[in-house]
C-alpha cells in the first residue's frame, strides 16, 4: 500500500465524487470490502504481549483499543513518534514569515504613515504580532494536523459494525489489524492472533 | 484514616507505615545503581577543583593588577560581571529548590543535590557583593555614584530615602541573611535526611519553601535594583527584577545540566540521572530561554514605545557608544539560536548536546551581565572627570580575568561541595519516583 493509494483512499472517503476508492485487497463472500480482523483480550498483560507479537510479525496498519491508557503500549506496538511537531514547526515558520511580510509590506512599503514619530518599518512593534501569528498558525496546525493524522472527523468506522467492539470502552482489550496491511492474510493473521491468546477473532466487513 | 480537607489538614504521620518505609529504604539501598562508586563524587570531580581554583586565583590577581594598572572602574565592573553570573547560578538554584519543595517534585530527586550544592555556596557571591559595597563605600562611589550622598543633585535628593548608604548596607545584609539561610537550609535538611532517613525533614523543607519563595522574590528583585539598575540612578524599570530573575533561573538550570553531564561522563549517577531527567531539565532550559527573551524584550519594547527620555537613555547610551554588536549577539545567542536548537526533542535527550547548550547559556548570561554593567565604565562623564580612555579590545583581558576569576572560585567551591557526601539524597521519600522517571511523550 503506497502513500499515494493511501491518499487517494482518504480523499475518496470524504469526496467520493472526485476519485474512486482503490479496489479492495480482500472481499467477503457477499462482495463486501474486508476492513480487517479483530481479536479480543481479557487482561492488560495479554494484550501487551499480543501487541509485541503483532509488532514483531511486521504489521504496520493496526491498532490496540483499550478502556484506559496502558503505559508502554506505544513501545510494545513499535509506534514511532508523531510527525505533528514537524507540521507545527513548519506552520510556525510560515506564520512568522507571513506576519513579518504582512506588516512590512503594509506599514513600510504600501502605506507608510508616521505613527508616534517612530520609523516606518521599525521591527519592534512587529514582534508581538509576529509572535501572535506564529502561535496562531502553530495552534491551527496542531489541531487540524492532529485531526488529519487521526483520520478525523468521520461519520462511521467499520469497527462499529462489530457488536462486541463496544465492550472496548468497558472491560475488553482489542487488537484490530487492517486488511490494507501488506502482511495481511486472513488465515495467517488469524493464526497469529490466536497464538497470541486472542479470542472472538472476527473478520470485519465494510458495509455500504 | 481521616480524610484530608482544608479544615482538617494532613496529619503528622505519613500514609506509609514505618515498616513499609524501612522496606522501601532497604529496596533502594540494595538497588544495583546505588553503589558507593556511583553515588559518590570521589575522584571524579576533585581533579577539576584545583584547575578551577587556579583559574579563579589567577583571574582575581589579574583583576587586582588591572585595577591599578588600567582602571579601578573597569576592574570592578569586570569583577561584578563574574559576581552576578555566579550569583545568578546560586540564586536560581535556590529558586528551583523552593519550587521543587513547594510542589513536591518527585522527578528531580536524583539530580536535586546539584541544585542544593549550588544554592549552599551562595555565600561566596554574596561575600563578593559585600566586597563591592566596601569598595564603593571606601572610594566614595565607583559605579554606584549615589553612594557618596545626594549633594545638590535634585534627582538624587528625591531618591535619597531609598538610595542612601545606610539603608543600602542594611538591605545587603538582609539579602545575605535570606539567601544564605535558604541555601544552607535546603542543603542541610537534605544532607540530614541522608543520615537519619527522617521523613519529616521533607515536610520541613516544604514549609520553608512556602514563605521562602516570597522573601526570595523580593530580595532577588531588590538586589538587582540596588546593584545593577542603580548604576545609572536616573534609570528605572519595574521589569528589572524579573529580568534578572530570568537570568538566575536560566543560568542555574544550565549549570545543573552541565554539572550532571560532567558527572555522567565520569560514570557517576549511572542509571540514576538518565536522558529522561536531561529531557525535563532541557525543557526548563528552553522555557527560561524564552522567558528571558520575553522579559528582556518587554522591557525594551515598552521603553522604546513610550519614548520617555529618562528611560530610553539607558538604551540610546549603549547604542551611541558602540554596544549594538552585543545587543545583536544577545538577540541571536541568547534567544534565536538556542530557541531553534533546544526546541528539538533529540537535543534535550542528548547529554552531550544539552551540555554544550548549557555552557552556551551560561556564557550568554555572562554576556547579558556585560551588557548591563560594562557600558557604565567609560561613560562620557567618567572619561571627562577621571581622564579615562576606553582601551577597546586591548582591555578584554581584564573583563575575562574578572569573569573567570569569580566563576573559577565558585566552581572550585561547587566541586568541594559535591565531594562532600552523596550525589543525591539517598533517603528522600520520593527517590523511588525519580529512579524510574519517564517522559511519556
Amino acid at each position: 500500500m503506497s502513500a499515494m493509494t493511501n491518499l487517494i483512499s482518504g480523499i475518496a472517503d470524504y469526496a467520493p465524487m472526485l476519485v474512486r476508492k482503490p479496489a479492495p485487497k480482500f472481499v467477503s463472500r457477499e462482495g463486501n470490502r474486508i476492513y480487517g480482523i479483530v481479536a479480543e483480550f481479557g487482561e492488560t498483560p495479554a494484550v501487551y504481549k499480543a501487541a509485541q507479537a503483532v509488532r514483531d510479525a511486521g504489521y504496520r496498519r493496526w491498532d490496540v483499543h483499550s478502556p484506559f491508557p496502558v503505559h508502554g503500549m506505544e513501545e510494545a506496538m513499535g509506534m514511532k513518534t508523531t510527525k505533528l511537531p514537524l507540521i507545527a514547526g513548519g506552520a510556525a515558520i510560515c506564520g512568522v514569515l507571513f506576519a513579518i511580510f504582512l506588516q512590512w509590506i503594509t506599514s513600510g512599503v504600501l502605506y507608510p504613515m508616521v505613527t508616534q514619530g517612530k520609523p516606518y518599518a521599525a521591527w519592534e512593534p512587529f514582534l508581538p504580532i509576529t509572535f501572535e501569528l506564529g502561535v496562531l498558525f502553530t495552534a491551527f496546525a496542531c489541531l487540524f494536523g492532529m485531526l488529519a493524522l487521526n483520520g478525523l472527523p468521520r461519520f462511521h468506522h467499520p469497527l462499529f459494525s462489530h457488536e462486541r467492539f463496544y465492550r472496548v470502552s468497558n472491560d475488553r482489550f482489542m487488537i484490530a489489524i487492517e486488511a490494507e496491511d501488506a502482511n495481511f492474510d486472513p488465515d495467517k493473521t488469524r493464526a497469529l492472533l490466536e497464538q497470541a491468546g486472542g479470542d472472538h477473532i472476527t473478520i470485519i466487513e465494510e458495509e455500504d | 484514616m481521616t480524610s484530608v480537607t482544608a479544615n482538617s489538614p494532613a496529619p503528622d504521620q505519613t500514609a506509609l507505615s514505618d515498616h513499609d518505609w524501612q522496606h522501601r529504604l532497604d529496596k533502594i539501598a540494595s538497588d544495583p545503581r546505588m553503589t558507593e562508586s556511583n553515588i559518590r563524587a570521589q575522584g571524579a570531580i576533585g581533579k577539576l577543583g584545583m584547575p578551577l581554583l587556579l583559574v579563579g586565583v589567577i583571574g582575581l590577581v589579574l583583576t587586582i593588577i588591572g585595577a591599578f594598572s588600567m582602571s579601578g572602574r573597569h576592574a570592578l565592573a569586570a569583577f561584578e560581571v563574574g559576581v552576578f553570573t555566579a550569583l545568578a547560578m546560586s540564586l536560581g538554584s535556590i529558586f528551583f529548590l523552593l519550587v521543587f519543595h513547594s510542589l513536591n517534585a518527585g522527578w528531580i530527586i536524583t539530580g536535586r543535590r546539584v541544585f542544593e550544592n549550588m544554592g549552599s555556596i551562595v555565600w561566596f557571591p554574596w561575600a563578593c557583593l559585600v566586597l563591592v559595597v566596601i569598595i564603593e563605600m571606601a572610594s566614595g562611589g565607583v559605579l554606584l555614584k549615589w553612594i557618596a550622598g545626594p549633594g545638590d543633585n535634585y534627582l538624587l535628593n528625591k531618591k535619597a530615602p531609598y538610595l542612601n548608604a545606610g539603608f543600602f548596607i542594611v538591605r545587603v545584609l538582609i539579602y545575605g541573611a535570606v539567601w544564605i539561610f535558604l541555601g544552607m537550609r535546603f542543603a542541610g535538611l537534605s544532607r540530614q535526611s541522608d543520615d537519619s532517613g527522617d521523613r519529616a525533614l521533607g515536610r520541613k523543607a516544604r514549609f520553608t519553601a512556602g514563605w521562602g519563595i516570597l522573601l526570595f522574590a523580593l530580595t532577588t528583585a531588590f538586589a538587582a535594583f540596588d546593584f545593577l539598575m542603580s548604576m545609572d540612578y536616573r534609570f528605572f524599570s519595574t521589569m528589572w527584577g524579573v529580568y534578572f530573575f530570568a537570568s538566575c533561573a536560566l543560568a542555574s538550570v544550565s549549570a545543573a545540566v552541565l554539572v550532571l553531564a560532567v558527572l555522567r561522563s565520569r560514570n557517576k549517577l549511572e542509571g540514576l540521572v538518565t536522558e529522561e531527567h536531561f529531557h525535563d531539565l532541557g525543557k526548563l532550559m528552553f522555557a527560561f530561554t524564552v522567558f528571558w527573551a520575553y522579559t528582556a524584550f518587554s522591557q525594551y519594547f515598552l521603553i522604546w514605545y513610550s519614548n520617555i527620555p529618562e528611560e530610553t537613555m539607558w538604551y540610546t547610551y549603549r547604542k551611541d557608544n558602540g554596544w549594538m554588536w552585543l545587543f545583536a549577539f544577545l538577540c541571536f545567542g541568547h534567544f534565536i539560536v538556542p530557541f531553534l536548537i533546544i526546541i528539538w526533542r533529540g537535543v534535550k535527550r542528548n547529554m552531550l548536546l544539552l551540555g554544550v547548550m548549557a555552557l552556551l547559556m551560561i556564557i550568554v548570561t555572562a554576556a547579558d551581565m556585560v551588557w548591563i554593567i560594562r557600558p557604565m565604565v567609560y561613560t562620557d562623564k567618567a572619561v571627562l572627570d577621571y581622564g579615562l580612555t576606553d582601551p577597546g579590545i586591548a582591555g578584554v583581558w581584564l573583563d575575562a580575568a574578572g569573569l573567570l576569576g569569580v566563576l573559577g572560585i565558585w566552581g572550585f567551591l561547587l566541586t568541594r561541595a559535591l565531594e562532600k557526601g552523596f550525589l543525591l539524597p539517598t533517603k528522600d521519600p520520593m527517590l523511588h519516583e525519580s529512579m524510574k522517571h519517564k517522559n511519556y511523550v
